[in-house]
């Protein structure tokens, strides 16, 4: 309903032009696009990206997309892996799930990637899922929800799971005493099970999940929701959703006068999150990784180098500071190319190779992959920050 | 009950955003019955283009003055160069062309300012709180806009000698000629008002709704409900029906769902349609012109 048919119109020309093209080229390379996996280790390395940049994830996928795009700009100014050259095509996924498959299915069937980092939310990325398995190419997704890797062969992802996140806000609540916590969620993908998880952590805790309510990412009055919160006899409330959305939350939140404790999750962890919520988002504390207070991070963190290079490296690129987000596309970068350079783009062994990554110091954390574990990351991999000075700061390692 | 005051509040000021795009059509439609599928992407490109300016350095107050005229010129671009060309143009060419007019602005606006949602500063004002109902001054200023803006489209359609004859071009374009209206000045006027209605909707929403270059359909579509609840001629009912539209939408994700609320306008529009096309209005005026 939101958008109009006719701007599908351009990007279907073009991804029919874009078919075409993909179509002739094998024709010519006289089967260079098989799956001769003696032939293709010595082409080009093609790694694909679908990202939601336009759309309700629009903070996420943006800085993901610089970054992605520098990383590959450094690697081939440094030669490529083993003198190939890497190729990376990035599709804009509009934030929507069938945008997501489309993408993935043109990336595979036209494009013939070794690999596909992506994508930024929980939705897009369970529905790219089915796509990679029947085709049996490696996905590493930069989404959250823990539902995106469970069970799959073929699918890793590089933010923190909900489940430890959640651990890290409940401990804390434990802590501080309290006993009913409310949840304000995205209604989506990311916000899916949460309610779940809370439930199930928060018994061990003593805690109990008060009212629920959901939000839609791309709403932008959240007096409803708040209302209801305000009337409700609860000790803390987290609300769980990705910016700007959460951010406007967070607002309509001191706006209402609600005057409880609020818990955000790792998808605030941006400037963007300031932008919306304003003076308003004073107080807020939120799990997320390290790359957001750096400067006050110990001097022995073993994170600390490996962040400064990369913030340093975006800020000269774009001018901005970088957003976790940027960070979980840098480890997803990170651990594709990490296995890459070890053994080649068969499908299989490249698959076994990165759930062989061990102690790889990214930006969101230190992974270490199983084949039972696709997401590599603990709750060691988090802090607890707070939103103060207009900006995220060290609150609890 | 303060929850529900807290919530009626909501639906005014969200509606009140509404009301101005609805006023912005019904302004158009009377005078060259067209449906300006477009009048919601004004609000997001004088959003947009105010916090361009106003990032540039530009005090707030001067960057939305020139938001909103800029976003008047535009509306009367939009018909001088591609809706005025069109020989015979009806209502239904009037919808394609200017869905057409909407995505170029969109594709624009994306090219412009990027696919990343931004606000402009809150307005001058201090939030407060009465009886236990909180009412941000952002609120305020959207419900001022509407008596303010809407107000005054509305008195110089119906009350001046130059409102009326705007209209007397919709209902005899060839008399009103005769009689030294001319078509192309009262379709300009027409436009220009658009423009400003919901240049000034998006400026005075931005702080808290902010402003992304997709944005504009959905507001939009919602603006024309209203304007249907008004028959596409008054303006008065069509700003009642706009914030009843608001009202029932914050109700409706309160107290029901809230993944709802989008649906609330297209059900009430479906409702209108099949059971009083002719909206809200209890008899139609007779207008003479």
């Amino acid at each position: 309903m939101k958008q109009s048919r006719l701007r599908y119109l351009a990007p279907l020309a073009l991804l029919t032009a874009v078919a075409l093209a993909g179509c002739s080229s094998d024709n010519l390379g006289g089967g260079g696009g098989g799956d001769d996996s003696g032939e293709e280790e010595t082409g080009p390395i093609t790694i694909g990206a679908v990202l939601d940049i336009t759309g309700v994830g629009a903070n996420l996928g943006v800085p993901e997309q610089k970054t992605l795009t520098m990383l590959a700009d450094q690697l081939n100014a440094d030669g490529g892996i083993d003198g190939r050259e890497v190729e990376l095509i990035i599709e804009d996924n509009q934030s929507t799930e069938d945008g997501a498959a489309k993408a993935t299915t043109q990336l595979i069937e036209s494009d013939n990637v070794h690999l596909i980092i992506g994508a930024s939310r929980t939705g897009p990325s369970i529905a790219m899922r089915p796509i990679v398995e029947a085709a049996q190419i490696p996905m590493i997704s930069v989404a959250a929800n823990a539902a995106i890797v469970e069970g799959s062969d073929w699918v890793f992802k590089t933010a923190q799971n909900d489940t430890v996140v959640l651990e890290r806000i409940l401990d804390d609540a434990e802590e501080k005493g309290y006993t009913t916590i409310d949840l304000v969620r995205d209604a989506t993908g990311f916000g899916e099970g949460v309610a779940e998880i809370i439930t199930e952590l928060g018994a061990e805790r003593g805690i109990t999940l008060g009212t629920v309510e959901a939000f839609e990412p791309s709403a932008t009055d959240f007096t409803p929701q708040m209302t209801n919160i305000r009337a409700s006899g609860s000790d803390a409330v987290i609300i769980w959703g990705i910016t700007p959305s959460a951010g406007l939350a967070q607002k309509a939140f001191v706006d209402l006068g609600v005057g409880k404790p609020v818990y955000q999750s790792h998808g605030v962890a941006n400037q963007a999150f300031f932008d919306a919520a304003g003076d308003a988002a004073t107080g807020a504390i939120a799990p997320m990784g390290r790359l957001l207070v750096v400067d006050q991070l110990p001097e022995d963190d073993p994170q600390l180098e490996v962040i400064e290079e990369f913030k340093t490296a975006y800020e000269e690129e774009t001018g901005e500071a970088p957003s976790s987000f940027a960070g979980h596309a840098y480890d997803a970068w990170m651990v594709a190319i990490t296995a890459i350079t070890e053994v080649g783009t068969d499908p299989e062994e490249l698959r076994d190779q990165i759930e062989k990554t061990t102690d790889l110091v990214g930006i969101s954390g230190i992974f270490t992959m199983t084949p039972e574990n696709h997401s590599g990351l603990d709750a060691s991999a988090l802090i607890l920050a707070e939103a103060k000075d207009g900006r995220w700061n060290l609150y609890k390692e | 009950m303060t929850d529900f005051l807290q919530l009626t509040l909501a639906g005014l000021s969200q509606g009140s955003v509404y009301a101005l795009l609805a006023v912005g059509l019904i302004a158009v439609y009377t005078v060259r019955h067209v449906i300006n599928i477009a009048q919601g992407d004004y609000a997001m490109l004088a959003g947009l283009g105010a916090i361009w300016m106003t990032a540039a350095g530009m005090p707030l107050m001067a960057a939305i003055l020139i938001a909103i005229l800029s976003v008047a010129l535009v509306s009367v671009a939009v018909d001088r160069l591609i809706l005025a060309r069109v020989k015979n143009l009806t209502t239904l060419v009037s919808i394609i062309l200017t869905l057409g007019v909407s995505t170029l602005l969109q594709s624009i606006m994306l090219l412009l300012w990027g696919p990343e949602a931004e606000g402009l500063p809150a307005f001058p004002g201090q939030n407060f709180s009465i009886g236990g109902v909180s009412i941000r001054s952002q609120d305020l200023w959207m419900l001022g806009a509407l008596v303010v803006v809407g107000g005054a489209i509305l008195l110089f359609y119906e009350k001046t000698r130059w409102g009326k004859a705007l209209r007397a071009c919709a209902e005899q374009p060839d008399a009103a000629r005769i009689v030294g209206i001319s078509p192309v000045m009262a379709a300009v006027i027409a436009f220009a008002i658009a423009g400003v209605a919901g240049a000034v909707a998006g400026v005075v929403s931005s702080p808290v709704a902010l402003s992304i270059w997709s944005g504009g359909l959905l507001l939009g579509l919602k603006g024309f409900v209203a304007a249907v609840l008004g028959g596409l001629s008054s303006f008065r009912a069509a700003i009642v029906g706009a914030l009843l539209l608001g009202m029932l939408e914050a109700y409706v994700s309160a107290y029901i769902a809230s993944g709802l609320r989008d649906a609330v306008a297209f059900f009430i529009l479906i409702l209108v349609l099949i059971i009083r096309p002719s909206g809200l209005l209890i008899r139609s005026v007779p207008v003479r012109v």
